[in-house]
């Protein structure tokens, strides 16, 4: 479906008179530009640097995280919940969770031990929402990790659907330690490039630090507002 | 080295022993002194509150006046830093911009002249006594001089240096504004004050003489004994 | 609201700010806080800090110079995702298509995200005025709206001016709140009622804090996660932008987001930065399935071309406000509009006229602080300089005592020998007012200043006349 324009020509008319010029609308060439520090910044980082980054800047975002290798990942995903006071746990739909061994704790385990666990499924509608809800821990993967800021990029689509990250009460997010870079930058030129390849974007993408928090009373940090009130992230030694 | 001062209309009317120490001092470092009698005001106070029109006239007498001199050199950041805009002013105008130009590439504030381009560092002054500096914000922000008064305050000797809190917040003079708004501008130089009280120092120091009428007008009206001194003066004491 | 808020006079909002003690105390500690925050996470964090500036003034100059082809660009990528657009130039015109969506959707509850543009354009009460309940959802935003729709009084910290006290005193008013004024206490019972309200909205509302050109995407950046929400599950979403917020693509996004966070509050990103593409797709289950963009001029074209250009380069991150020493006594209200401090100082004069305005250019000293933080280079004091020229000289909105006076300087000043003979009369003139060095009651001007301070008395010798006598005793 198409979407339906209004009143561009005048508004854009009236924009190019005040400029003085006549109107372009011909596809202009990219830009060049003079300055461009952004790349510069970590550049030379590896993968070991960026991960001590990332770790340090945890401790600024009230974030907790860990490191492990595929072997350990069931015990601390497990950890964390129980820490954060068991089910119920939502989770993505993502084959991922299963190659990184996670069936026998999402499938077996934890219903056993009646910690119930919901995988999104979007041939339920709205039931995925309101399992989001009311859950206590909501399962994540990031795509592109931050090391500079200590975030995580979620891309939603209809396996992954975006209230995971936002409705329950705490957030665990699984960091393929290969999806590590230094900044921003990388993410938005990895970004630029899907869409550059493919045409498309995801509806939904989310680049999320910590819990979320909100300084607008007295200018105290109260941490959990609207989204998580608590968050851990474990990495993941994917190479 | 010749060096023509440009007093400033402040100094000239109001501040006299701030132009006597900075012409003795440059003296004492060698330079050979000018004072145009033609000078007048920079044109800043009217130019500031929008008279752009009438403040033109006083600025191209001021751009006739120093067109002979080698190098023109002022006891006030903000008055220099207001030559140093003048080609702005004039930008487009065939006959005043390029003079204007020319004015402003030779124009020095006075401690700017000293560390720049006299290359002394150390003026040779003694000063006994708690101090504390001032950093108006023509000078620093606009003029770009921050270093030079800290370099030439830092080598004088028996003088000891507090630094000022919130010593980048404007003093709350500001040209008409002090008078305009003046309910603004007393709570804003009412926190410099309590800022320099904080500091416990029996000398306020600065390179502004504006500014300094503005703190110590203030601290006089509220019974501080903190005393004000310009720059010059600390610099050429002996 | 529109811009204007309140109805006093200049001065009386000025005493007002000047003698709220809590808001002022907040204020003094919201910026030194801010001051060593935005420091650490720019020119110490960054290294470059300039050439991050550069290019962020080169990114919103360049948009600005090609502003139609830009939003015709996004304006087609919307619609080749199947959201509408609407191009309004007046706020009136926002409003009706806003109004038209919600009275098609048959909407009841609406969830908002903060966005300064649907405060320029008065959205909420028309929404009420439909009938319509609307919910603010940003925490402060949030604060002000239970309040009586008390004003905001900065562009990122909405509340700054309330103490946790008179927030605790609303909640229980109007929520029925019994716990303690604690801030953690009271946000968690904003966030048990709000998450109603989420779950409850047929259309979430937001700001955009830059518009994506080339993938028609939008960027919102929250701390809190509201905006998530607001987009993720109402059915309906209308985006409201001012014509200036976008960019070219993802890379420019990047560079502004991150000049952004860190100014406006210090964080290398904040909790939440969302990039939306059109309505949500086929299967996706949350989401919007109706997306509406409303692109906003309301006065900003006219600002387009002018001397006033750079004003439009804003990304909000109010850096300007939290050094401005005026803003710091004054506080927000002061300033009479939504966009308050310098950039507010600077815009609102444009937006709102100068006959409501005119005292703002003047409630600066040109001190010149918000030019040397603003991470988009926006002379900010040159543009409130080259207002005070343009209400002297083409609005004539001057008094006529100061046209006067300022007649007299022209010429006084531009004439040698009046400005001897002047200056050489001024000792005499103030004779009556003087009292040992110093001037405590003067005359004409100096009333005001006099009533603060001292004024040191003339020279008894001016500076020229001590030199000229000098040179006279050394030569002979």
């Amino acid at each position: 479906m198409i979407g339906t324009i209004y009143n561009r020509d005048k508004f854009l008319n009236q924009i190019a008179s005040r400029l003085n010029r006549p109107r372009i609308s011909a596809p202009m060439e990219r830009t060049k530009w003079k300055y461009e520090p952004q790349y510069e910044i970590y550049k030379d980082a590896d993968q070991y640097e960026l991960l001590e980054m990332l770790k340090e800047h945890c401790k600024k975002i009230h974030t907790e995280i860990f490191t492990v290798d595929l072997a350990g990942l069931p015990e601390v995903v497990n950890e964390v919940v129980s820490e954060y006071g068991g089910g119920p746990v939502v989770t993505w739909k993502d084959e991922r969770f299963s190659k990184w061994g996670l069936d026998s704790l999402m499938k077996e385990k934890w219903p056993s031990e009646n910690v119930d666990v919901f995988e999104w499924d979007y041939t339920l509608w709205e039931e995925n929402v309101h399992q989001a809800e009311h859950a206590n821990v909501g399962i994540t993967i990031s795509e592109i990790t931050l090391a500079e800021s200590g975030t995580v990029v979620l891309f939603s689509d209809k396996d992954r659907g975006r209230t995971v990250s936002f409705l329950p009460k705490t957030s665990i997010i699984l960091i393929p330690k290969s999806s590590l870079v230094p900044r921003m930058t990388q993410a938005a030129v990895k970004m630029r490039e899907m869409y550059q390849n493919t045409g498309h974007v995801s509806s939904c993408i989310n680049f999320i630090t910590g819990p979320s928090n909100s300084a607008d009373i007295e200018l105290n940090l109260v941490v959990g507002v609207h989204g998580p009130i608590k968050a851990t992230y474990i990495v993941i030694n994917d190479i | 080295m010749k060096v023509t001062i440009f007093a400033t209309c402040m100094v000239d009317m109001f501040q006299g022993n701030v132009g006597k120490a900075a012409v003795e001092l440059l003296e004492r470092l060698g330079c050979e002194i000018e004072f145009p009698e033609s000078q007048v005001c920079c044109g800043q106070p009217a130019y500031n509150s929008g008279y752009v029109k009438e403040s033109k006239e006083a600025m191209k007498r001021m751009i006739e006046t120093f067109s002979d001199a080698e190098y023109v050199v002022s006891p006030s950041g903000s008055c220099a830093f207001m030559f140093n805009e003048y080609p702005h002013i004039f930008a487009g105008d065939p006959v005043w911009e390029i003079k204007a130009q020319t004015l402003a590439e030779k124009t020095y504030e006075l401690t700017q002249f000293i560390v720049e381009v006299l290359k002394i560092e150390d003026v040779g002054a003694s000063f006994e006594g708690n101090v504390t500096y001032h950093t108006s914000c023509h000078m620093t922000r606009l003029l770009g001089v921050k270093e030079p008064p800290m370099i030439l305050l830092q080598n004088v000797k028996g003088l000891k240096f507090t630094e000022l809190p919130g010593k980048e917040q404007c003093c709350g003079f500001g040209g008409t504004f002090a008078v305009k708004m003046a309910q603004i501008s007393e709570q804003m130089v009412d926190e410099k004050v309590r800022h320099v009280e904080e500091t416990g120092v029996d000398y306020l120091v600065g390179a502004d003489a504006a500014c300094l009428m503005n703190i110590g007008g203030r601290m006089e009206r509220l019974g501080k004994p903190v005393k004000v001194l310009h720059i010059a003066e600390v610099l050429n004491s002996h | 609201m529109a811009i204007k808020i309140g109805t006093e006079q200049f001065t009386e909002r000025v005493d007002n700010g000047i003698h709220d003690d809590f808001m002022r105390g907040a204020v003094a500690s919201a910026q030194d806080g801010m001051s060593m925050k935005r420091k650490a996470a720019t020119t110490e964090d960054l290294g470059n800090w300039e050439e991050w500036r550069n290019h962020g003034e080169e990114i919103r100059q360049h948009v600005l110079k090609y502003l139609d082809y830009y939003l015709e660009q996004l304006s087609e990528n919307v619609a080749k995702l199947g959201g509408h657009v609407f191009f309004a130039q007046t706020k009136e015109e926002a409003n009706e298509y806003i109004r038209s969506v919600v009275q098609k959707k048959k909407a009841k509850k609406i969830v908002k995200s903060k966005s300064m543009m649907t405060e320029e354009i008065s959205l909420n009460p028309m929404l009420e005025e439909e009938g319509c309940e609307v919910v603010e959802t940003d925490l402060g935003e949030y604060i002000l709206q239970l309040d009586e729709h008390d004003p905001p009084s900065h562009i990122v910290a909405p509340a700054l001016h309330k103490n946790r006290e008179q927030v605790r005193l609303v909640f229980e008013k109007k929520l029925g709140y019994t716990k303690s004024s604690n801030p953690e206490e009271l946000a968690y019972q904003a966030r048990v009622t709000l998450r109603k309200k989420f779950l409850a909205a047929d259309i979430g509302i937001t700001g955009c804090n830059f518009a994506v050109a080339e993938t028609g995407s939008f960027c919102l950046v929250t701390n809190e996660g509201n905006a998530d929400l607001v987009t993720a599950l109402p059915k309906t979403q209308i985006t409201v932008m001012g014509m200036e917020r976008l960019v070219p693509t993802f890379e420019e996004m990047e560079v502004l987001v991150s000049m952004l966070t860190r100014n406006a509050v210090g964080q290398k990103l904040t909790s939440y930065i969302t990039v939306l593409t059109g309505p949500k797709e086929e299967l996706d289950v949350d989401g919007p399935e109706e997306f509406h963009l409303v692109i906003v001029d309301n006065g900003r074209s006219n600002i387009l071309g002018g001397e006033f250009q750079s004003v439009l380069q804003c990304i909000r991150c109010a850096a300007c406000i939290n050094v401005c020493p005026v803003y710091r006594h004054i506080g927000g209200h002061s300033y009479g509009s939504i966009y308050p401090g310098p950039i507010g100082a600077v815009l609102t004069p444009l937006l709102g006229g100068y006959d409501e305005y005119k005292e703002l250019p003047y409630a600066s000293t040109l001190c010149g602080a918000c030019t040397e933080v603003c991470p988009v280079k926006i002379p900010l004091h040159n543009l409130l300089h080259k207002h005070r020229e343009v209400i002297v000289e083409k609005e004539g909105k001057a008094p006529v005592s100061e046209k006067l006076l300022m007649k007299a300087f022209g010429l006084g000043a531009a004439s040698p020998t009046l400005y001897k003979i002047g200056s050489k009369i001024v000792p005499a003139a103030m004779s009556p007012f003087i009292s040992g060095d110093k001037i405590s009651k003067g005359p004409g001007l100096l009333k005001a200043w006099t009533e603060i301070r001292d004024f040191p008395a003339p020279n008894k010798e001016r500076l020229r006349d001590w030199f000229k006598n000098r040179e006279k005793g050394e030569k002979s």
